[in-house]
């Protein structure tokens, strides 16, 4: 996913209008493209997805800690879909501080799960007031159309 | 057996010269060769023969590596009965997350944002583990708690495979008690190919409604099914179809703007695999294999899965 859409924007082959997203925006590290990826398969998506962020969104800020050391939404681990909400809503707090810290209005996730944690629940449960997309979502609400 | 002995130690031992007991080892009658430390070693029948011709008797303990009366004793006091050590259950150890390795540190529970949930404890899981309380910890909901987030695993100075170990634990619990929908999903999928067993039909009829509405903003746009040679091939969460159609149109739309030559598998598209949270490794196998089965009979060559 992260290659592809880099593919693209290094190719030339899409374009993205950097004044739609103005907003203050951060980037949401799943665990499984990171430090699962790193483990598995000798490389973490951290970066990637922060790039393609960054080429989207001109006022981007990271959670803290990023990367490695970032928190899991909570619903990790097919959580989203086990009869667990307390745990997963409790899990989910240090993203919820995380977000709130960072003062985004938008924050951009590259996975299903994370998307409907922060989405669904997150923002819901601790009242953040957040907007939540994709990452294809956002680069697809980013094109300037053909030059 | 031997006697070990210094040559001023032997002399005063049999009240001779030290240059006696030399001669007498260097003229052989002294069977002793020379041992570490400027010591020297002979077999304790010599030095008992030794000792019967001087009329002495050797020295207490030296033709014993203990006195009887003090080993008669010692055991005395070691009146155990036998103990037998048992083998640690094949159910933990089978697994190659190296928890034999881990040092009861507690950085994982420190890292761990669940720690202290219904006792849920990294450290403790690994310690029961290893300590054989098999039926104690199968019997918990911890490992399924466990978001598998892995920043346990992160913090662990021995890299025990923590989650990994999670998702063998998950793995050992009887398929109908798997908590939730994952496991009926999962055979919801091998029976119909995708883990909400939405039917071919319906799925291909809204594609093709979604392709049609896109096409208005999109000129040309149509959605290729199962179109043979194309580059990527593109799976799907079966949510979208299910609960947010439109959202699919967000990669098309990216697609249609780059010129890509995708496609779309009429059959076994689902891009979720459950297996790998319900610890269902042959399920798991199978969905992938249908994956690369797809890969195969289309032709393409690199698969897209938006998870
Ligand atoms: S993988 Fe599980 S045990 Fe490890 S830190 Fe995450 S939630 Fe805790
Ligand atoms: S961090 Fe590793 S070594 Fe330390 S207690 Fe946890 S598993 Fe054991």
């Amino acid at each position: 996913m992260f290659d592809l859409l880099q593919e693209y924007i290094d190719q030339d082959r899409i374009r993205l209008d950097r004044t739609i997203h103005t907003g203050r925006t951060t980037y949401h590290d799943p665990c499984n493209y990171g430090r699962r990826s790193q483990q598995l398969f000798g490389h973490g998506y951290f970066e990637e997805g922060r790039a393609i962020t960054r080429a989207c969104c001109p006022d981007f800020v990271d959670m803290q800690p990023p990367g490695a050391d970032n928190y899991c939404c909570g619903a990790g681990g097919g959580l989203w879909s086990m009869p667990y909400a307390a745990e997963r809503v409790f899990h989910g707090r240090l993203k919820a501080r995380q977000i709130r810290e960072t003062g985004a209005r938008l924050v951009i996730a590259p996975c299903h799960n994370c998307r409907d944690q922060i989405l669904r629940s997150l923002n819901r449960e601790y009242e953040l007031d957040i907007e939540v997309k994709y990452l294809w979502q956002l680069v697809a609400d980013s094109l300037a159309g053909p030059s | 057996m031997t006697y070990t002995f210094r040559v001023s130690a032997l002399a005063a031992e049999f009240g001779v010269h030290r240059n006696t007991i030399r001669n007498w080892i260097r003229n052989g009658s002294l069977p002793a060769r020379p041992g570490p430390g400027r010591q020297y070693v002979m077999e304790w029948e010599a030095y008992r023969a030794l000792c019967e011709r001087y009329g002495r008797s050797p020295r207490p303990g030296t033709d014993r590596v203990k006195d009887p009366a003090m080993l008669q004793q010692m055991a005395g006091k070691a009146d155990l009965p036998p103990v037998f050590l048992g083998r640690r259950s094949p159910t933990f150890t089978e697994s190659p997350a190296w928890i034999e390795s881990c040092l009861a540190c507690g950085s994982c529970a420190a890292a761990c944002p669940i720690s202290g949930v219904d006792g849920l404890d990294p450290c403790r899981i690994i310690r029961m583990a290893l300590l054989d309380l098999e039926e104690e910890l199968l019997a918990t909901d911890w490992p399924w708690k466990c978001t598998l987030c892995g920043r346990c695993e992160e913090s662990c100075p021995m890299a025990v495979g923590i989650v990994g170990f999670m998702r063998h634990i998950r793995s050992l619990r009887d398929r109908e008690r798997v908590p939730g929908p994952i496991h009926s999903g999962v055979t919801t999928c091998l029976e119909r190919g995708n883990n909400l067993g939405i039917p071919e039909q319906d799925f291909l009829a809204l594609l093709d409604d979604l392709g049609r509405e896109l096409a208005l903003s999109c000129p040309g746009f149509t959605v290729p099914v199962d179109r043979y040679g194309a580059r990527l091939l593109v799976t799907i969460n079966s949510k979208e179809p299910f609960t947010e159609p439109d959202s699919m149109k967000w990669w098309w739309r990216i697609f249609h703007e780059a010129g890509e030559s995708w496609t779309i598998a009429s059959s076994n598209w689902e891009g979720v695999n459950w297996g790998f949270f319900s610890g269902d490794d042959e399920a798991m196998r199978t969905i992938v294999g249908r994956m690369v089965d797809n890969l195969q009979r289309l032709n393409c060559s690199a698969l897209l899965l938006p998870e």
